[in-house]
């Protein structure tokens, strides 16, 4: 293949221990140089994008099973991104290449995605930061996206070299002022030619109307009001311009503490009872502020305590659930499961791959929220509680467990607009610090704690385990996930509404000029092709039928129910005999202790807790009534397509989802025309014809990975670690090459 | 009736179809722990000296096959039965511990006396199944030997084989004796593209081969081709002691009261070591599927008993390079022939005798199945609760085919043997004149004990055979096959092919008959250069990067799954709602269209109506999970 040197390093698991070897030497490298240069890919550039500095002959490491091949190329820095331009994106221009994104290039890193650096120097891995004294002859990237790029510069010039590395490091990691974010140079850049997609609905809860909106959506408009107190952010720059709050509670209330200790509503359950959230208030040594913060908090809980208020219950999450520092500490330990830097390094975490992931607790925080989120939930749909969040700004833990309470009661959330909706809702109106928590500035890294990822983490367990329930995919999750480092929309990017407005232009010197023209993320046909964006959307998703119909198909599927299969024995019991209810008493009997140590406060919340999560589990699922996750071990999982994509050993050809997929696909349509001409018939009218989404159609055999890692696609083989073994099909050299075999010796 | 324990719910009908189905059937032998509670108290009662000294409220019965019988007596004054019932299950279990062997049943089903019966999947024990199986394979070089068809070569052996067709009977013979157990090499498979996967035992090290029998032995190792590898099977694979355990502890964990917290459930499960001993096996498949696939040549797999992990790993490299063998008949007839007729002691394995050597070689296999089953959704027409069926099978003692350990032990008792031995056989077996083994029923005889609708979810409704683009023919395809070098001998072992001198450990000195003198390796020359060393595939395999129809399982730690609806069945929380299969749903959702299609248009072309399904046999498959999942109709108006 051209350009390409090609090299075994050790595969499976007797191969060599892996050191930092520089696989590729430069005697070992053939490389056609003539065809290299007329293949010159061009940089493309976005508007306002700059070009910072560039190295040529940088060799590109390309994994491949226990292989490594290099791609010669160009590697620049701009002030958005590091790319490297080489030649094998031609190799790619197929069918499965639809799944592209327009923004960021497969060999693209946008500046903000880059996690850690670090230098080969004499094959020893180094982390690199700050000035260099040394310039590295190898640079490893590890991405926020759990991409691993490796760049070989030992054929680059010296100077070349000097000014790639420091520039990189420079622009990666020393922090930055808000005002130097790529995202202004990009809005002042395309001022005029933003694209706004017309059919996007998603609410952004930036007016009045929009809260109203919602209140009247949740049937809380009774009970709840929404206020424009904050306009203009007077009191508070924590809070959004506008919030709901309940109706008797006098606006002056809202000044007096800046917004702290006031009850601000987030979402009403269907019975009237409703979730709210306060950040807390300023923490006083001072007796006589403590007694005024006392009297105020008194006449606050007077006011939403009364009728028609149901009963609040408190639940500080700030203290007794999770600590921020937990939650980092537990995702830098799990996302170096994944950051391998060659597939030998991957097979040796394999061992022990329960244990690792265990040690991570990773899952284990995952658990635990969807239980506190259940746990909320009960009380509010089983006990008709209003729920209080409590917690110092109301902005990180408090956001995670209302959108998943509200994802869990609320079909309207696992729409794609509804979910689009839920997070500009609760986590950007909601003042979640994206700015600080994905350290975007670089400014302080501490306060870097994936909250976001740890919901969308959440979000995936229940889409994984109801896949019918969301209209949206986990690769929209994915390609959600991917999109908080891409600095050109301003959903993530900054700390609050306030932030957000006050560096809108408004302030600029010259007041004449427009505000600033942002785009938000939610605008996918930025990112993508409506081709490529049918995989963000559940085929098989459900919108709520019509009644008539609902009723028919119960009747169906009761009448079947008596048909089961013995082969779920506990389960498929009926009434009959000697057999009792399974569900409780069962329960009662055996899981008694495994679910005890679920819950570790008064046992009557433990009994509420356990009887409200069997006997939804025991009842059949409505996806469009409320929906709860399973928490038990087994069943909370590796999101596997965020964390597995890029390694080529995790690929199964011909395997995985998409096998079923296409199947899936081809059934709908015929279910589909079916259902036209039964229409045709019925009502002989006409019904909108239905796009399939068409990207899988073709593929004969795609890999599980798909849509992600196209990059390996074209060069998978079959991993057979091998030694001695060689020149298959190779027939002419077999006889001189007879007595060459070689073993690695520790056989 | 096989001795068991049954419970028959009210209104529960014998039914003339199955005669032998009850969800609720234990076998004495399937029971792994009898619970007896009242109140707070609660009794093991299988423990040696345990007794029940209180009249039990519920009993709770924990099988072996991961499923759990719960019996509550409390209801309508059954108090004293609740005790003898009781009782009465400790006694029988403790009987049928005393080795008493069921013998399986040979009733003839009501309409298919007649006698000429034919079994669903061919049993191999005639020369006839063998012949036709070999034609199927297009095995050319190869023929059905008859030389142990009186068990005289080895009891163990099948009495047909295929053996190459340039070799004797007399030399086959001979051959034999110089292999552990007398189970020499025999063709296991032959690949459509020309290789051959044979299998056979250790060599007789003690045994002293003239030149002939080397020669011999060295020409059905080659099977006609010039190069040979021979695979140590047991290498990186689980002894069947590592087996037994991982399985013991795997039980104890998935065991509703277990006591691992939540948070310590992954490392517990690792620490079954279960799935590494699954993903173990799937490497190694994987590897050999690519050996077998890559050249022309003849893989023989070698473990010195021959008798368990060469049926695994041969059974699962055919799953994973024979598309025939991913079907609902290929692979009962590919267990049928691997294991029941390549002589698995069964009964041994799964603890059937109480003998120290148990191990669930064979639950291993059906676990390697099932991950192959959820990389590839779309490449079996098998579905996990045939999978589950075939699980449970294993311990109930209605048919012979998991009750034996060798085809000699189970022909000896189905009475076809009778014309050769004089055994008097007691047992349920009257062998009426003639054909009398025709009516011997196995484990296939799925009616037996499932009824049609739960037969109809065998068929994975996901299954595609075009979803590979060639449809692949069992003909020859030599375009990417390419002779190997001559006479070149080698040991895959360790992942990685070591170059050997020769084949047999007997032939130069005597002397050294140690194992270990022959197999030492050719010195290493390091003169090559990395980069040949790289897996170069034929360049005509283009860019579809596989032969069509080879399937590479994923084998890393993240990959490898737990069968949860099979090892999870005693824990309700967690096998509630464990699956939406959105395909059934559709098809279920196909099926009821086009019912409504046909109401409303008395008049279709004859095409359509074979496309059309009995509403009524239809079973939707939700059901298994118990759970009403989803309604498919309104496709049309989710698009906006």
């Amino acid at each position: 293949m051209l350009g390409k040197g090609v090299v075994g390093g050790g595969g499976g698991t007797k191969g060599p221990k892996p050191s930092f070897v520089s696989y590729v030497r430069p005697e070992e490298i053939h490389t056609n140089e003539k065809e290299v240069t007329e293949k010159e890919v061009t940089l493309h550039l976005l508007p306002g994008e700059q070009l910072l500095c560039e190295a040529s002959t940088v060799l590109k490491y390309v994994q491949e099973d226990s292989c490594q091949h290099g791609v010669y190329g160009r590697l620049v820095c701009t002030d958005f991104k590091i790319a490297f331009l080489g030649d094998d994106e031609s190799a790619l221009d197929n069918d499965e290449t639809q799944f592209k994104n327009k923004v960021i290039g497969e060999n693209d890193i946008t500046l903000h995605c880059v996690d850690q650096i670090y230098g080969v120097f004499d094959e020893k891995k180094k982390t690199l930061f700050g000035q260099l004294k040394k310039y590295p002859g190898k640079l490893i990237i590890h991405c926020k996206d759990f991409r691993v790029f490796q760049f070989c510069l030992g054929y680059t010039k010296e100077e070349e070299v000097k000014r790639i590395v420091s520039g990189i490091i420079h622009h990666t990691q020393a922090p930055k002022l808000l005002k130097r974010l790529f995202l202004f140079s990009y809005a002042t850049a395309a001022q005029n030619n933003t694209v706004t997609d017309p059919k996007n609905h998603t609410v952004m809860f930036d007016t009045l109307k929009d809260w109203c909106w919602e209140l009247e959506r949740t049937k809380g408009n009774m009970k709840y009001k929404a206020v424009s107190v904050n306009e203009g952010y007077k009191v508070c720059e924590r809070l959004p311009a506008y919030f709901v709050v309940p109706t008797p509670l006098p606006e002056e209330n809202v000044q007096r503490f800046q917004g702290h200790g006031i009850p601000i509503w987030c979402w009403s359950c269907h019975n009237g009872s409703a979730l709210l959230k306060m950040s807390a208030l300023p923490k006083e040594q001072d007796d006589g502020i403590l007694q005024i913060q006392k009297s105020f908090l008194d006449g606050i809980y007077k006011t939403i305590h009364r009728s028609p208020y149901e009963i609040v219950k408190t639940e500080d999450v700030s203290s007794n659930f999770l600590s921020l520092q937990e939650i980092q500490t537990a995702y830098s330990k799990f996302k170096q499961l994944f950051l391998t830097d060659n597939s030998t390094e991957f097979w040796d975490t394999d061992i022990k791959w329960f244990s690792l992931l265990e040690s991570s607790s990773w899952l284990d925080i995952i658990r635990r929220c969807l239980k506190k989120a259940i746990e909320i939930t009960e009380c509010m749909e089983a006990q008709n509680m209003n729920v209080l969040l409590l917690e110092e700004n109301a902005s990180d833990l408090c956001c995670l467990i209302s959108s998943l309470v509200q994802l869990m009661m609320d079909p309207h959330c696992r729409t794609r607009i509804g979910f689009q909706s839920l997070i500009q809702k609760e986590w950007v109106m909601g003042g979640h610090c994206f700015l600080d928590r994905c350290n975007h500035l670089r400014q302080n890294d501490k306060e870097e704690v994936p909250v976001f990822l740890l919901f969308l983490d959440c979000v995936w367990q229940l889409v994984h385990q109801h896949p019918p329930a969301f209209e949206f995919t986990e690769t929209y999750l994915t390609v959600l996930s991917d999109s908080l480092y891409i600095p050109i929309f301003s959903t993530f990017f900054f700390n609050s509404p306030h932030q957000k407005d006050a560096n809108m232009g408004r302030e600029g010197q010259d007041a004449q000029s427009k505000p600033l023209n942002l785009l938000t993320v939610w605008d996918w046909s930025v990112q993508f092709e409506p081709k490529a964006q049918t995989l963000l959307k559940n085929p098989l998703y459900v919108e709520k039928p019509k009644l008539d119909k609902g009723q028919r198909k119960g009747m169906r599927f009761k009448h079947q129910r008596q048909l089961s299969l013995p082969l779920t024995q506990s389960k498929s019991s009926p009434k009959r005999g000697f057999f009792r209810e399974e569900t409780d008493h069962l329960i009662k009997n055996l899981l008694g202790k495994r679910i005890s140590k679920l819950i570790n406060s008064s046992d009557e919340l433990q009994d509420n807790f356990r009887e409200f999560y069997d006997s939804w589990h025991s009842k059949s699922t409505d996806y469009h009534g409320l929906l709860l996750p399973h928490i038990e071990g087994p069943e909370i999982k590796v999101w596997a397509q965020r964390y597995l994509r890029w390694i080529p050993e995790a690929q199964i050809l011909g395997g995985g989802q998409v096998a079923t997929m296409s199947k899936l696909l081809e059934m709908m349509e015929e279910v589909q025309s079916l259902q036209e001409k039964i229409d045709e018939r019925h009502h002989s009218q006409q019904v909108p014809q239905a796009e399939a989404p068409c990207l899988l159609r073709n593929s004969a055999r795609l890999s599980s990975l798909f849509p992600f890692a196209l990059l390996q696609r074209h060069s998978s083989k079959p991993v057979l670690p091998t030694s001695g073994w060689k020149a298959l099909g190779d027939e002419d050299d077999l006889a001189k090459r007879e007595d060459e075999f070689v073993d690695l010796g520790d056989v | 009736m096989p001795p068991r324990v049954t419970f028959q719910p009210c209104g529960w009908q014998w039914n003339q179809d199955t005669p032998l189905s009850s969800e609720y059937d234990f076998a004495l032998v399937n029971i792994g722990r009898l619970e007896a509670v009242s109140g707070l108290s609660r009794v093991q009662l299988l423990r040696p000296g345990s007794l029940l000294k209180f009249i039990p409220e519920e009993i709770l019965l924990h099988g072996r096959d991961f499923r759990l019988l719960r019996v509550g007596f409390e209801a309508g004054g059954l108090e004293p039965q609740a005790f003898q019932v009781t009782m009465a299950i400790v006694q029988a279990r403790a009987q049928s511990n005393q080795a008493q062997q069921y013998s399986g049943i040979t009733l003839s089903k009501a309409g298919q006396g007649s006698g000429s019966r034919k079994p669903p999947i061919p049993l191999m024990e005639t020369a006839e199944d063998w012949e036709t199986e070999r034609k199927k394979q297009a095995a050319r070089g190869w023929r059905v030997s008859t030389v142990n068809e009186r068990f005289d070569v080895a009891t163990s052996l099948p009495r047909y084989f295929w053996v190459p067709n340039r070799i004797l009977d007399s030399e086959v013979r001979r051959a034999f004796g110089h292999f552990h157990q007398g189970r020499g090499p025999r063709l296991s498979w032959h690949h459509p593209g020309g290789s051959d996967l044979l299998r056979c035992g250790g060599f007789y090290t003690a045994s002293d081969p003239n030149k002939e029998d080397i020669r011999a032995v060295e020409l059905m190792l080659q099977a006609g081709h010039s190069d040979v590898v021979l695979v140590d099977t047991m290498d990186e694979l689980p002894s069947l002691a590592d087996v037994q355990l991982a399985h013991l502890r795997l039980r104890a964990l998935c065991l509703p009261d277990s006591s691992v917290a939540e948070d310590k459930w992954l490392s517990a499960l690792e620490g079954t070591r279960w799935l590494d001993y699954v993903r173990a096996c799937l490497r190694k498949a994987s590897d050999i599927s690519v050996l077998v696939t890559s050249r022309v040549r003849s893989v023989v797999l070698q473990e010195r008993g021959d008798r368990d992990l060469n049926g695994l790993l041969s059974s699962l490299v055919q799953l994973l390079s024979a598309p025939e063998a991913r079907t609902l008949f290929g692979f009962q007839s590919l267990v049928q022939r691997e294991w029941v007729a390549a002589g698995h002691p069964f009964l041994t394995r799964l603890g059937g005798t109480g003998a120290s050597e148990e191990a669930p070689v064979f639950l291993l296999f059906l676990d390697c199945v099932w991950q192959l089953l959820q990389q590839f959704p779309a490449d079996f027409e098998f579905s996990e609760f045939f999978l589950l069926a075939l699980h449970d099978s294993v311990r109930v003692p209605d048919t012979l085919t998991f009750l034996r350990n060798t085809p000699w032990e189970r022909g000896k008792q189905s009475g076809q043997l009778n014309s050769y031995t004089q055994v008097y056989t007691p047992g349920y077996s009257q062998p009426p004149a003639g054909n009398s083994f025709n009516l011997q029923l196995s484990v296939w005889d799925w009616d037996l004990r499932y009824s049609n609708a739960q037969i109809l979810q065998f068929q994975n409704p996901g299954y595609d055979p075009e979803h590979c683009p060639d449809s692949w023919l069992p003909r020859p395809q030599p375009s990417f096959m390419v002779p190997g070098p001559p006479s070149s001998v080698w040991l895959f072992s360790r992942g990685a092919l070591t170059p050997l001198n020769q084949l047999c450990p007997w032939r130069d000195s005597p002397s050294l008959l140690a194992v270990s003198s022959r197999w030492l390796p050719r010195p290493a020359i390091s003169s090559e250069s990395l980069a040949d060393q790289e897996w170069g595939l034929p360049s005509h395999w283009g860019a579809c990067p596989l032969p069509p129809g080879l399937l590479l399982p994923g084998y890393l730690g993240p990959q490898i799954r737990l069968w949860r609806r099979c090892y999870l069945r005693g824990r309700p929380e967690v096998q509630m709602g464990l699956s939406a299969p959105t395909i059934s749903g559709l098809q279920d959702e196909l099926s009821h269209l086009q019912e409504l299609l046909r109401k409303w248009t008395p008049r279709i072309s004859p095409e359509d109506h074979s496309k059309e399904r009995d509403p009524h046999t239809i079973l939707n498959p939700t059901e298994i999970a118990g759970i009403l999942k989803g309604q498919f109709h309104p496709f049309w108006i989710t698009r906006c």
